[in-house]
């Protein structure tokens, strides 16, 4: 239920659009880190439910876009990090050229003619 | 791929996958309460928070799982744990269900492997389709002049190859020994199309006389006398006193000849060059390939002709020639009978699977009170239809693995039971085919034995039904006609298989019954060859067999002992062709024939042949006497019907063309000879010390007799005490063939004895799964009426009146199953008739017994149940449901 009324206000994908760009400029990081980096661009997309950064990570795993091992925070603490794999920046790619072509789209509609 | 290889990894680390997103999770909770903390909260509020913002950590955890899509396998894990918890609140249904289809499948897995591996496989060669036997009347050997003249006339064939059975004395291995062989022609090699899998296989040139001699062994021959070697090519062995050098092995899965000496160890060159003008001495075994683009019509017309235009020139050497596909000659026997056992065997499923369905559907039904429930709470009917589903696919899943493992014990009973009836192949075992079918028989029954009953217990208004209390209080006309379809067909499976089974112990009976002329009880026997020993010799051989007699009858316990050249039922059986002194020669192709026999004296007395008239042949019948012959009644009915036969003399050119006349002094009753369910033909049995060959000949086949003795004491130790005399007698002489009297019987009648076996299994099985149906369907009806007995019976309807009804209605049922089975009883007789002896496939008395023993069973199946019924007190039966 949550995650339909969190989808319903920011388009579908964009968290995983988010989370390949995040990744794709920090290199290497923990869930954590990854849901601040977000929250940082886009206050909205974990505004409802900040866990639902897991499932969407399980799935970029599943596709094989990310890669996770486990390491130490400089704190000391263990933590899953996660990295971009070749498929991963392929997509992210894919996601960014297709998402410019419907902004450009949508601007070309809303313009004035 | 690496998808599906991550997604498989994430299935086989599920408690790891669970441990490692818990503590990502946790830690995310933490370090964010750590936050809310630095910024001043207390702590417990920190935690609140983080957790509000985080989201329900089950939620979030299942649908990480989801994200690997596994849902549907928590599912099935989850139904099928609650269908076994389910199923083992009935452990006595689920143990039946299993045993059932176990029954089913295993009776299947069985035959169809032993099918597949007969009927199904092709030959081991190349082509198999492509090769064809050439024997006179499909069955008899060709003489070498008339293969050499096929071979040289005929365009039809790519190749023609001869093959000769072949039993050297194998010497300088173990101990001497007689093995099975065959000499082919070199051109054989390339016929069959098979490389060997060492060496070589030979050539045209090793078959001429004078070449070096060479031997290629099968690769069970290899493996048995050179235990596998790998430097075996090269070595000899001593073949009839003769070295022989081993130049190939061939593949274990080759073997040859494929329907006779079907477990030849060796093969060596067969040379025809000091034959090649006989057209009698019929011993060859002629096989072809059809050229490419030749029919098998074209080949049979071209032969027809070339042995039509033979016959002219050479009358009586080329009638009945018969150009037969090698599969066919190898299977063709064994086809019907095979067939009748997998019809049987897929009878006995389905009848499994009626009986299975029906016990399903009961239960549905007895459960649909627990199924409207769990709707009205909210389950979907998917999710009922699923649980349903697993639930009998467990059961099916466990009956059919359980009957896989009982078809593979099958097997091996199956060749137990009668391994020479079937061609040898290197093993049978369930093979990955019939492993799939069973597989997918068991999934199809799961699928459509849970579907029907789930669909028809979910059906229908909920609400309605439960008011009712899920209560039928009479039972719907349409369920009535369901289940007394599966009555109707339960019996209609089981009657088929009662009467194949009934037929064929009538047929067994009839075949026990026959006479075999000799009394086997206490007589044992055993082949004794001098082959290439100093005991062979013209002048030592006759001594050193009545030596070897005298001495056997000396043994304690042996009543007699005596000596034949070929055991009836057991042993060769040669033809001769004879003439009637004072009557003109016949025509060649008319000539009487019979089967030789060279005994020594004793002989008739040992197997207590009775003798009818005359006298035995005695020690006095030599070379320099009056040739003598004692005959069978057969011969002497045919030839002198109602005259005296002793004094009188036939003719004929025993071995070496030169015609003899011998007396008649004594007749003998009938012995059976090469069949046990055959009629004896005319045999002669001459003195062995009269036939020269027997005295002076090396070949093997004149110099080996079977020794016979008959005796009071163990069978055993008595062969052991005669294998010590030959011994002593001759250090080389070879021992085959060591066997009893009533096992040679056992042997010959083993085929029939098998088949009855198994359809009576097959027979009982469907028997007490109709009895188990009948009963099952019937009883459950009578506790669907339960309610409206009690009715009938408040209303005053007496207990006898109750019982007509129950059982009158199974009885109907009962009429039109019998009939139906009685109409596919008739119908598949014909496949049967090639099986049965003595008897016709639509024997009046058999189907009649057989009609009455399944309606008794019935009635007893429906009385039973009946009679609770009719005793229930009324008020009783109008509380239960």
């Amino acid at each position: 239920m949550s995650e339909r009324s969190a989808r319903a206000e920011i388009p579908p994908g964009t968290l995983t659009l988010l989370i390949l760009r995040t990744l794709a400029r920090s290199g290497e990081q923990h869930g954590f880190e990854i849901a601040n980096a977000i929250e940082k661009l886009s206050e909205a997309v974990l505004r409802v439910e900040e866990g639902s950064l897991y499932p969407a990570l399980q799935r970029m795993l599943v596709q094989g876009w990310v890669t996770a091992r486990w390491g130490h925070t400089a704190a000391g603490r263990r933590a899953r990090y996660y990295q971009l794999t070749a498929a991963g920046k392929k997509e992210l790619a894919a996601e960014l050229s297709q998402f410019e072509r419907v902004t450009t789209a949508i601007a070309r509609v809303l313009a004035p003619a | 791929m690496a998808h599906l290889w991550r997604r498989l990894r994430m299935l086989f680390g599920g408690a790891r996958f669970d441990r490692e997103l818990d503590e990502e999770m946790r830690l995310h909770l933490e370090l964010r309460a750590e936050e809310a903390a630095a910024r001043g909260l207390p702590p417990d509020e920190a935690q609140a928070a983080a957790r509000r913002r985080f989201g329900n950590p089950t939620a979030l955890r299942e649908r990480s799982r989801d994200a690997w899509g596994w849902r549907w396998l928590d599912d099935l894990a989850r139904d099928l744990r609650y269908g076994l918890r389910a199923l083992r609140r009935g452990p006595g249904f689920a143990f039946v269900v299993v045993l059932t289809l176990a029954l089913g499948i295993g009776a299947n897995t069985a035959i169809l492997s032993v099918v597949d591996a007969v009927l199904l496989r092709p030959l081991p060669y190349a082509a198999p389709d492509r090769l064809v036997v050439l024997l006179h009347d499909g069955h008899n050997p060709v003489a070498p002049a008339n293969f050499l003249d096929w071979r040289a006339q005929a365009a039809s064939f790519q190749q023609m190859a001869a093959a000769e059975y072949w039993t050297p004395n194998l010497a300088g291995v173990d101990r001497p020994e007689q093995v099975d062989a065959l000499r082919l022609t070199a051109d054989m090699w390339p016929l069959l199309g098979v490389a060997p899998a060492l060496g070589r296989t030979f050539t045209a040139d090793e078959t001429r006389p004078g070449a070096p001699p060479v031997v290629v062994l099968t690769w069970q021959g290899w493996q048995r006398r050179f235990a596998g070697s790998p430097d075996v090519l090269g070595r000899s062995v001593e073949l009839d006193g003769v070295r022989h050098t081993i130049v190939g092995v061939m593949p274990r899965d080759f073997q040859f000849a494929p329907f006779w000496v079907t477990r030849a160890e060796l093969f060596a060159p067969l040379s025809l060059a000091e034959r090649a003008n006989r057209r009698k001495g019929n011993s060859l075994r002629v096989f072809a390939r059809l050229r490419d683009g030749t029919t098998l019509a074209q080949a049979r017309g071209e032969i027809a002709r070339i042995t039509a235009r033979l016959e002219q020139s050479f009358p009586g050497t080329n009638g009945g020639v018969q150009v037969v596909p090698l599969t066919d000659k190898v299977v063709g026997d064994l086809r019907p009978a095979l067939l009748v056992l997998l019809g049987a065997a897929a009878f006995v499923l389905l009848a499994c699977c009626a009986n299975i369905a029906h016990m399903l559907l009961a239960r549905a039904q007895a459960r649909r009170r627990e199924v409207l429930l769990r709707v009205a709470l909210g389950a979907t009917r998917g999710r009922i239809v699923r649980q349903f589903l697993a639930e009998s696919l467990l059961l099916t899943i466990g009956g059919g693995l359980a009957g896989i493992a009982l078809g593979g014990w099958g097997i091996d009973l199956l060749l137990a039971l009668h391994p020479s009836d079937l061609p040898p192949i290197a093993h049978i075992a369930v093979d990955h085919t019939v492993l799939g079918v069973m597989i997918g028989v068991s999934l199809a029954a799961g699928i459509g034995f849970g579907l029907v009953p789930a669909l028809h217990a979910t059906s229908g208004d909920v609400h309605g039904g439960l008011k009712d209390g899920g209560r039928a209080t009479t039972d719907g006309a349409a369920r009535g006609t369901l289940r007394g379809l599966f009555v109707v067909t339960q019996l209609a499976l089981a009657l088929p298989l009662l009467v194949g089974a009934g037929l064929m112990i009538r047929s067994f009976v009839h075949l026990m019954s026959i006479d075999p002329g000799f009394r086997s009880d206490g007589v044992v026997a055993l082949e004794v060859s001098v082959t290439a020993t100093p005991e062979a010799a013209p002048g030592r051989r006759a001594d050193f067999y009545r030596e070897l007699v005298q001495r056997t009858a000396a043994l304690p316990d042996v009543r007699a002992a005596s000596a034949i050249n070929h055991l009836p039922l057991a042993g060769d059986e040669w033809g001769l062709e004879l003439e009637v002194e004072g009557r003109p020669p016949p025509p060649p192709d008319r000539a009487e024939v019979a089967t030789f026999r060279a005994v020594l004296p004793g002989y008739f007395d040992t197997l207590r042949v009775p003798l009818l008239r005359g006298r035995d042949v005695a020690a006095a019948d030599t070379l320099d006497t009056l040739p003598v012959v004692v005959v069978n009644a057969r011969l002497a009915e045919r030839i002198w019907p109602g005259e005296d036969p002793i004094g009188k003399r036939i003719g004929g050119t025993f071995f070496d063309g030169q015609r003899r006349w011998l007396t008649v002094v004594g007749v003998v009753a009938d012995v059976r000879q090469g069949k046990w369910e055959r009629r004896p033909r005319a045999e002669i049995y001459l003195p062995v010390r009269q036939v020269r060959q027997y005295l002076e000949d090396p070949s093997s086949h004149f110099s080996y007799l079977t020794i016979v003795a008959r005796g009071d004491g163990d069978r055993g130790a008595l062969l052991t005490s005669i294998r010590g005399l030959v011994r002593e007698l001759s250090p080389n002489a070879t021992v085959s063939g060591a066997t009893t009297m009533s096992d040679v019987v056992d042997e010959a009648t083993a085929q029939p004895r098998f088949y009855v076996v198994l359809l009576a299994v097959f027979a009982a099985l469907a028997l007490v799964l109709a009895a188990v149906g009948i009963y099952g369907v019937m009883s459950y009806t009578v506790s669907r009426r339960t309610h409206e007995i009690g009715v009938r019976m408040a209303l005053g309807a007496q207990p006898r009146e109750v019982l007509r009804l129950v059982v009158g209605r199974a009885m109907v049922h009962t009429a039109i199953g019998a009939a139906v089975g009685l109409a596919a009883s008739l119908a598949l007789g014909r496949l049967m008739s090639s099986l049965l002896f003595g008897v016709s496939a639509a024997d009046p008395l058999t189907l009649g017994a057989v009609t009455v023993l399944l309606a008794l069973v019935a009635a007893l199946a429906a009385i039973i149940p009946a009679r609770r019924a009719s005793r229930i007190a009324p008020t009783e039966a109008l509380r239960t449901d």
